[in-house]
């Protein structure tokens, strides 16, 4: 026999004059910390998903899957038309994916994971709590990650692959989007940490210093991810791309030291930050 | 020189016993405009209100007990440890913030559940079930918070401070938006917290609020600690002040030549008459309940028709403003 659920919405009954439930004696009646901190794992799991339902909104879902359709639809005309050197055509708009897209869609779901926390005060819920920040901005990262790789890095892909299946085309792609939105997404998961509109922020970083001062010289690019990507598409590919000179392990190592550099200066920045 | 802190010990048999909150000379200023300035004060178990009016600089006060901003002078300790640095004594504290915003992706279960396993509760299925019973909400109610009113939403946020038995217990207007009966469960619940031997602090800029807490006051105005004590002494204060009150009558000056020479009278200014509306006389005294016995008198002994009378500055707001003049 089960007890009877009350109805979705309805209010238990009132505890009346007596003491509310769970708070008879000097205890609250169910099992607490006793100040034990809690588990890593268990912690970093559960601002995961929370970040996760949380980021994956149904207009940031469409506005990116919409981007998506208009890149597979290029690729396919390109295709359809038959380019005279498919192997770079194909690189030309992996590149071009890769530097544009993958940044853009980083961009809007990683800014989001803590900075709408921060922006409307609910990351009090998380900050106040005996947990290393460090926790909360590698769930932001890990959330953005696992949300940005299906919904971009697998469209690039397919769009390269229309293009020119050159298996180290396609190699490139799949590296150069890796390691992207690994350092994307940790830059602006920092980025919705340090400042208040992020967004309009990382759009002038990828629009303006990525897109036009990392293209005036050697030195500018070496401070754009951008730069490291190409060049991890250049070296498997064997097509050579302006300003992406750097060896293969300099392409995937770098981006990545900086990424986590970069989180963890944002995990000291969170620890450090007033919180609404 | 050193700095009287005002202490709010437990009602009987903790003498001796560490404050649970112990703040010292702390200030906190945002630009030019300094929130707190130089409050100093300890609290114990039961309940402490803090009170104030809005912009007062009680919400920084709160945030700073909780480690939430930094004090920029002074300290705040938290069962003897900065709550800013100590990540072990935050699992300590249960705060209701006043902002509204919750994670808009969960129910109330859910919300409830996280803060659990934040703190590390052991099972947190049955204590956030259990924390929510305690505020009368339904654990199986699929709508997520966004779907519900202020009052059931403010019921939540109370419940996820709850879930892990805090010793310290930070309440920022938390009877904002409940109705009458919730109110009174919210205070009964507070107070059997209080009595248990946590310290509970609550903030709020309703003075018959703060009465109902039945508690001990911290009176917060212009950022500074402006009186602190028993309710029933801070509401004697309140109402031995000066008070300003505007008697409207078509012989003003008749009568303010009688009121003058009332015992009790500070002042009295005329405001002359304007279209539509009586000329009147404004009154400062010391003694307003004898005043107003007496001002019929007065107008008879005039031969002055009284139209109005209007307390002036019967707010809360002039109030705290008499409290922190110098």
């Amino acid at each position: 026999m089960t007890a009877p659920v009350p109805p979705a919405g309805a209010n238990p009954p009132a505890s009346g004059p007596g003491p509310a439930p769970g708070l008879h004696g000097q205890g609250v009646g169910w099992a607490t910390s006793g100040g034990q901190a809690p588990e890593a794992a268990t912690v970093f799991v559960a601002v995961y998903k929370l970040l996760l339902r949380s980021v994956a909104t149904r207009g940031r879902l469409l506005a990116i899957a919409a981007l998506d359709v208009v890149s597979v639809f290029v690729a396919l005309s390109v295709h359809l038309v038959g380019p005279d050197d498919p192997l770079r055509a194909g690189v030309g708009y992996a590149n071009a994916n890769l530097t544009t897209l993958v940044p853009v869609a980083v961009l809007v779901f990683a800014t989001a994971t803590l900075g709408d926390l921060i922006d409307d005060g609910s990351l009090v819920y998380l900050w106040l709590r005996p947990v290393p920040a460090h926790l909360h901005v590698l769930a932001a990262w890990a959330a953005t990650v696992t949300i940005t790789l299906p919904l971009v890095g697998a469209p690039v892909l397919l769009a390269t692959a229309l293009i020119e299946p050159d298996g180290g085309l396609l190699a490139g792609t799949l590296i150069g989007a890796l390691v992207a939105i690994a350092a994307y997404s940790a830059l602006f998961v920092t980025g919705g940490i340090r400042f208040r509109r992020a967004l309009p922020w990382g759009l002038a970083y990828i629009l303006i210093w990525e897109g036009f001062v990392a293209l005036a010289g050697e030195t500018a690019s070496k401070l754009a991810v951008r730069s490291y990507v190409r060049s991890i598409l250049s070296e498997m590919s064997g097509e050579r791309i302006r300003l992406g000179e750097f060896s293969l392990a300099a392409g995937i190592i770098v981006p990545l030291v900086v990424g986590a550099l970069v989180l963890w200066y944002g995990s000291r920045r969170l620890a450090k930050s007033d919180v609404a | 020189m050193t700095a009287t802190v005002p202490a709010f010990g437990p009602p009987s048999g903790s003498a001796g016993a560490p404050p649970m909150i112990e703040v010292i000379g702390a200030s906190k200023w945002f630009g030019d405009v300094v929130a707190v300035s130089e409050v100093s004060f300890a609290v114990g178990p039961g309940v402490t209100a803090l009170l104030g009016p809005n912009g007062a600089g009680k919400s920084t006060l709160l945030r700073m007990l909780c480690g939430l901003t930094a004090a920029d002078q002074g300290s705040v300790r938290v069962l003897g440890a900065d709550p800013r640095t100590d990540l072990a004594v935050r699992g300590r504290i249960g705060i209701v913030p006043q902002q509204e915003a919750v994670f808009e992706a969960l129910d109330a279960f859910g919300f409830v559940r996280l803060a659990a396993v934040l703190n590390g509760v052991p099972d947190p299925d049955a204590a956030a079930r259990g924390a929510l019973a305690v505020v009368e909400l339904d654990p199986h109610d699929p709508r997520r918070i966004t779907a519900y009113s202020k009052g059931m939403r403010q019921r939540v946020k109370v419940a996820q401070a709850l879930v892990n038995d805090p010793a310290v217990l930070v309440l920022d207007e938390p009877l904002t938006g409940l109705d009458p009966r919730q109110r009174g469960h919210m205070i009964e619940l507070f107070a059997r917290l209080g009595a248990q031997g946590r310290c509970v602090l609550v903030s709020s800029h309703v003075l018959d609020e703060v009465e109902r807490f039945g508690s001990r006051v911290l009176v917060v105005a212009q950022g500074r600690l402006a009186a602190t004590g028993d309710f029933h002494a801070i509401r004697d204060l309140m109402d031995d002040r000066p008070h300003r009150i505007r008697v409207r009558t078509d012989r003003p000056r008749e009568l303010a030549t009688v009121l003058v020479e009332r015992v009790g009278v500070l002042g009295v200014r005329l405001e002359p008459p304007a279209p539509g509306r009586a000329g009147a006389v404004v009154v400062d005294t010391t003694d307003a309940p004898t005043f107003r016995r007496l001002v019929a008198k007065a107008a008879r002994h005039a031969g002055a028709t009284i139209w109005e009378i209007t307390p002036l500055d019967d707010d809360l707001e002039s109030v705290f403003r008499y409290l922190v003049q110098p």
